[in-house]
C-alpha cells in the first residue's frame, strides 16, 4: 500500500497559501514547511514496559522562512489556523520585526545572501509500506517484544536485562512557496535488541538493530537478532583489553558505515565550507582515499530511514558521488549554503524538526562494494583485528581527525581468527590515512539506520550509513 | 489544560498525568560576527500519560504527545487508545506522586528581547585577536513554562529561562588554522562568565597551533579541567540512580564504600535545589516530586539513591525525586598541587565519554598539555585515552576549588592516575 498523505496537511494548504501571499507583500521570498508525522514506540525490558506515540521524528507544526534585504528569518509555530492566516501573518511579522529592531539597536551586521530561486515545481510522493504505525497490531507487537526480552533472559546466567524496542514513524511533510507545492508521505521503522550482562561488577552490552523504509512489518525480523546480541554481550564480558597501537584492521559493514559518516559525511557538509570549517573545501578534485574508495550520499542512495522525496527546504532528493575511486568529487549542500557558494543544493537541507534551523545534513552515506571475499581479507592479515559493532563516533572536519568507539575487535593472527576478543576499542586517526590505506573491500554491503546524528552536540536527525567489509590500517586503543 | 483533564478524568484510566510545556524562543546564528539567520518560535507541547491496573496486580502505562491543534474528538480518540494500550503492557505497580508542599524557587525572568540583547552584546565584545577569533556562534534564548497535573491532585507550574550558546573558535598561524567547539547550557546571560569561558577557549586555540603529537605514555596520570570532567562525575550520579540499581547495573550499595584501599580523595555528591546560573533551578522534577538538597554519596559511601517515582518505589525510597542540580566535593588538595609531577592535562577531546554502565573511559585528544615533571610543558594533540572507572576509584584526586558547568558544580581539577594513553608518537 501507499503511505497516505496527511489529511490535516491537505486541510492547511489553502490557509498556508494565503499566508504566503500575505507575507509576500512584505518579504521577497516566503516558504512554509508544515509537518504532521505520527509514530509508535514500544519499549520492553524486564523492569519497564511502555507504549507511546513519540519517536525522534514525530511532530506537527509549521515553520515559515522569509527573506528581505539579504537576510533570511524564520518563525516556528504549532497553532496555525488555516481559517485565519491574517493572524499568523501578523504574529510572524511582529515577532521578526521586534528582532530586527534589536539587531539594529545592537548594530548587528548581516551576512548578505541572495534570494532563493522559486522555479515552479509540483511533487506528490506516497511511498510504499505494508503497514502504518497508526494501524499497527499492538497486542502482537507487545507480545513479540516481550517474548524476545523473556527469552533473552534465559540465554545466560549473566543476563541483567534484555531490552526489545520497536519504533515506526509515518512522515508527512508539505512544502509551499508561491510557485512550489511539494507533498510527501513515507514510513520508516527501526528496532533494537539489547542484552545487558554483568559479572563481578563488570557490565557489558550487546545490541543488534534493524531499520528500513517500511512499516511495523519489519519487526518480524527482530527476534532473529536476539542470539547475536546476547552472544556479543557475553563475548565482550569475556574479552581482554587491547594493547594500544597501529594494526591492520577489517571493518565490518556497521563500522564501515560509521567511518563513512564521520569521515566524509560531516567532512563535506557544505555549510561548513561557508564557515571555513572543513578541509574538504580545498580537496575537491584531489585524492583522499585509495582507488577502492567510492562513496555516495543522498536520500536516493538507499531505501532506509531517511529516504525522503524532498528535503526540508523543498529541494528534491539526490544521490551525490562524493568520492570516486579515491578522488573527492563533491560535497552535500543545503539551499542557502549553495546560494552562498554559487553551487546547486543537493537535497541535504534537514531540520531536527519544524522548530529547528536547517543545516546541511547527511541522509544515506555509503561506501561502494569491492570484489574481495571476507575470507580472503582475513587470510591476508598477519596480525590485526576484525572490528565489529559501533558505539559512537565524532568528526573533526577542520583537521580530518576521526574518533570511532567500537564494541569489539576479533583478533586475527597469520590469516586466521584466533577466537580472542578485545573490547571496547577506540579507533582514532587521520581520515586520508585511514581511507588511503584501504586495500581490500568485500563484494557485499549493508546499510544501518538505527542511530541518530547530531551537529556538534545538538540538532539530532535520522541518518543511515554502511558499506562493505574494508581492510585498512587503524590506530586502536 | 482543562479540556485534557476533563477527557482524562472521563476516560476510565486508573491514573493519569498531563504535562504542558509552552516555549517561546529567540535564536540568532552568526558566521563570524555577521548574522546568518534570525529565528523565533512560539510552541506548545502536551503529553498525556495514562495508567491502568490489571487484575493480576500489574500496571500498564501508555503516553502520547498531542499537538495543540488537535480537535477535541482527536484528543478523545487518543486518550481512548491510550487506555487500551496501557492494558497491553504489564509493569510492577507504583503510585503517581501526591501533592506535597513545594517551596518555589525565585527566578528572575527577563523579557526575551533583553536577554537576547545581553547575549548579542556579550558575543560581539569577546577579546579576539588577529589570530584567535570566533568562527561562528549560535545564541538561543528561551522562556519555558511547564505545568504538570495528575490524577492524585498534583498541579504545579514552573516558568524558567533557558539559554544556550554554541560557539566555534579558530586560531591560525602562517601554516594552518585550527578550530575548537563548545556548547554552553545557561540559565541567563552572564557576560563576564561567558567572556571568561570563551577567552579560555581562544587561548586553547592558540596552544593547539603549536602542538606536538601526543607521546605513547602508557599508563599515566591524566588531569581534567574542562567540561569533560562532567562525564567522570556522571558515572557516580548515574550509579546512584534507582533505575540503575533496580536493573542491577549499579554495584553501589548504601553504607558500603564504593572502592577499597583508596589512596586518593573520596567523592561526596549532593543534590542541590538551587545552583547559581544553572538552567535547571526547578522546585519539582518532571513527575511532580519536590526536589530537595540531599547528600547522595558521602566520602565514597552511598547514602541515598534517587530517581523517578517508578524505580524509586521499586526500591522502597521515600520522598525521592530526579536530580536537577548537583554538586561534587571531597578534594583535599589545591588545583596547583594536583598539577605536579609527570602528567597529561587534557582540555579538549573530540568526544570524551565515560560509560556509566560499564565504567569504560574513552576520548580522542584534541589538546593536552604534557608536563614532564621537570618543569617542561608541551602542548600535544592526537591519540586517545582509555581506562575504566573501577580501576580509578581508588586513585581519583579532586581540587578544593570548584567550577560550574551547566547544572553541576564540580571540582575545578580532577586527576585520574590509572589511564592508558595511546599516543601518536
Amino acid at each position: 500500500m501507499k503511505a497516505p498523505f496527511s489529511e490535516y496537511l491537505n486541510s492547511l494548504m489553502p490557509g498556508l497559501q494565503k499566508l504566503i501571499e500575505l507575507l509576500s507583500g512584505h518579504y521577497d521570498y516566503v516558504s512554509a514547511l508544515s509537518t504532521d508525522s505520527k509514530g509508535l514506540a514500544v519499549r520492553i525490558s524486564q523492569h519497564a514496559k511502555s507504549v507511546n506515540n513519540q519517536t525522534m521524528t514525530t511532530e506537527r507544526g509549521t515553520v515559515v522562512r522569509v527573506y528581505r534585504d539579504g537576510l533570511y528569518s524564520e518563525y516556528a509555530l504549532d497553532r496555525f489556523d488555516p481559517a485565519s492566516p491574517e493572524a499568523a501573518a501578523k504574529e510572524i511579522r511582529e515577532a521578526l520585526d521586534e528582532q530586527l529592531d534589536l539587531l539594529r539597536k545592537t548594530g548587528t551586521q548581516i551576512y548578505e545572501t541572495g534570494k532563493l530561486a522559486d522555479e515552479p515545481l509540483e511533487l506528490f510522493a506516497e511511498k510504499e509500506t505494508e503497514q502504518l504505525p497508526e494501524d499497527a497490531k499492538l497486542p502482537e507487537l507487545v507480545e513479540r517484544l516481550t517474548a524476545i526480552s523473556d527469552k533473552g533472559m534465559t540465554m545466560s546466567e549473566n543476563m541483567l536485562d534484555c531490552m526489545a524496542n520497536a519504533q515506526s514513524t509515518h512522515i508527512c511533510k508539505l512544502f509551499l512557496t508561491k510557485n512550489r507545492r511539494l507533498r510527501q508521505s513515507y514510513v520508516y521503522s527501526e528496532g533494537m535488541v539489547m542484552a545487558v550482562v554483568g559479572r563481578d561488577g563488570q557490565n557489558r552490552i550487546g545490541y543488534q538493530s534493524i531499520s528500513a523504509l517500511g512499516g511495523p512489518e519489519i519487526f518480524e525480523q527482530l527476534s532473529d537478532k536476539l542470539e547475536t546480541a546476547v552472544e556479543n554481550a557475553m563475548t565482550m564480558l569475556n574479552s581482554d583489553r587491547i594493547e594500544p597501537g597501529e594494526y591492520e584492521i577489517i571493518t565490518s559493514p556497521e563500522v564501515t558505515g560509521l567511518i563513512a559518516h564521520e569521515a566524509f559525511g560531516h567532512g563535506v557538509e557544505m555549510d561548513m565550507f561557508v564557515k571555513g570549517r572543513a578541509l574538504g573545501a580545498d580537496y575537491i578534485g584531489k585524492r583522499v582515499g585509495s582507488d577502492l574508495v567510492t562513496m555516495h550520499e543522498g536520500a536516493l542512495c538507499a531505501e532506509d530511514v531517511t529516504s525522503f522525496a524532498f528535503d526540508d527546504e523543498g529541494t528534491p532528493a539526490g544521490d551525490v558521488t562524493e568520492i570516486d575511486h579515491g578522488i573527492l568529487r563533491a560535497g552535500i549542500c543545503d539551499a542557502l549554503s549553495a546560494l552562498r557558494l554559487g553551487t546547486q543544493p543537493t537535497g541535504n537541507g534537514k531540520r531536527e524538526n519544524f522548530e529547528h534551523k536547517v543545516y546541511t545534513r547527511m541522509t544515506n552515506t555509503i561506501f561502494d562494494s569491492g570484489k574481495d571475499s571476507l575470507e580472503d581479507m582475513i587470510a591476508s592479515i598477519r596480525f590485526g583485528y576484525l572490528l565489529e559493532g559501533m558505539e559512537s563516533g565524532m568528526e573533526d572536519p577542520k583537521h580530518w581527525g576521526i574518533q570511532c568507539i567500537i564494541q569489539m575487535g576479533r583478533e586475527i593472527r597469520d590469516g586466521k581468527l584466533t577466537g580472542k576478543v578485545v573490547s571496547p576499542v577506540i579507533m582514532t586517526g587521520y581520515v586520508p590515512d585511514l581511507l588511503g590505506n584501504i586495500s581490500m573491500a568485500s563484494g557485499d554491503r549493508m546499510v544501518f539506520g538505527g542511530g541518530g546524528c547530531g551537529k556538534g552536540h545538538k540538532e539530532w536527525v535520522k541518518v543511515s550509513d554502511g558499506g562493505p567489509y574494508l581492510k585498512t590500517i587503524g590506530r586502536l586503543g | 489544560m482543562k479540556k485534557y483533564i476533563e477527557i482524562l478524568q472521563a476516560s476510565g484510566a486508573d491514573a493519569w498525568e498531563a504535562i504542558r510545556t509552552r516555549e517561546r524562543g529567540w535564536e540568532f546564528y552568526f558566521i563570524g560576527h555577521k548574522l546568518d539567520q534570525n529565528r523565533a518560535k512560539n510552541v506548545e507541547h502536551i503529553t498525556l500519560k495514562v495508567y491502568r491496573n490489571a487484575e493480576d496486580g500489574t500496571m500498564g502505562m501508555a503516553s502520547a504527545s498531542i499537538p495543540p491543534t488537535e480537535s477535541e474528538e482527536g484528543i478523545r480518540k487518543t486518550v481512548s487508545d491510550l487506555v487500551y494500550q496501557a492494558g497491553l503492557v504489564k509493569n510492577k505497580p507504583y503510585r503517581l506522586n501526591t501533592p506535597k508542599p513545594i517551596d518555589p524557587i525565585p527566578v528572575s525572568l527577563r523579557p526575551l528581547k533583553e536577554e537576547a540583547e545581553s547575549f548579542l552584546e556579550a558575543m560581539a565584545g569577546m577579546n579576539e585577536t588577529e589570530t584567535e577569533k570566533l568562527n561562528s556562534y549560535e545564541i538561543f534564548t528561551g522562556l519555558e513554562e511547564r505545568r504538570l497535573v495528575n490524577s492524585e491532585g498534583v498541579d504545579v507550574t514552573e516558568t524558567y529561562p533557558s539559554s544556550m550558546v554554541d560557539v566555534v573558535v579558530n586560531a591560525r598561524n602562517e601554516e594552518h588554522e585550527i578550530e575548537l567547539y563548545r556548547l554552553f547550557h545557561l540559565g541567563g546571560c552572564d557576560p563576564q562568565a561567558l567572556k571568561q569561558d570563551i577567552g579560555e577557549l581562544l587561548q586553547f586555540g592558540k596552544d593547539r597551533l603549536r602542538t606536538s603529537p601526543t607521546p605513547a605514555l602508557g599508563k599515566a596520570p591524566v588531569v581534567f579541567s574542562t567540561d569533560a570532567a562532567l562525564e567522570i562525575y556522571h558515572y557516580f550520579l548515574d550509579n546512584l540512580n534507582a533505575a540503575y540499581v533496580v536493573r542491577k547495573m549499579s554495584s553501589f550499595e548504601i553504607g558500603k564504600p564504593i572502592a577499597e584501599n583508596v589512596q586518593g580523595d573520596r567523592v561526596t555528591l549532593e543534590s542541590v535545589r538551587v545552583l547559581a546560573d544553572s538552567p535547571s533551578n526547578f522546585a519539582c522534577d518532571p513527575e511532580g516530586a519536590p526536589i530537595r538538597d540531599a547528600v547522595l554519596l558521602e566520602n565514597n559511601i552511598p547514602r541515598e539513591y534517587v530517581g523517578g517515582r517508578m524505580f524509586s518505589q521499586y526500591l522502597g525510597l521515600k520522598d525521592s525525586f530526579s536530580v536537577s542540580n548537583w554538586k561534587v566535593s571531597g578534594g583535599t588538595k589545591s588545583a596547583e598541587e594536583l598539577r605536579t609531577g609527570k602528567f597529561l592535562e587534557i582540555v579538549e577531546f573530540s568526544d570524551f565519554q565515560v560509560d556509566s554502565m560499564t565504567g569504560d573511559i574513552f576520548g580522542e585528544i584534541r589538546l593536552g598539555y604534557y608536563h614532564d615533571g621537570e618543569g617542561h610543558v608541551t602542548p600535544v594533540s592526537g591519540g586517545s585515552v582509555s581506562g575504566n572507572m573501577a580501576e580509578n576509584l581508588s586513585c581519583l584526586y579532586m581540587s578544593t576549588e570548584s567550577r560550574r558547568f551547566s547544572d553541576a558544580l564540580i571540582p575545578a581539577v580532577t586527576r585520574l592516575e590509572n589511564i592508558t594513553i595511546a599516543g601518536v608518537e
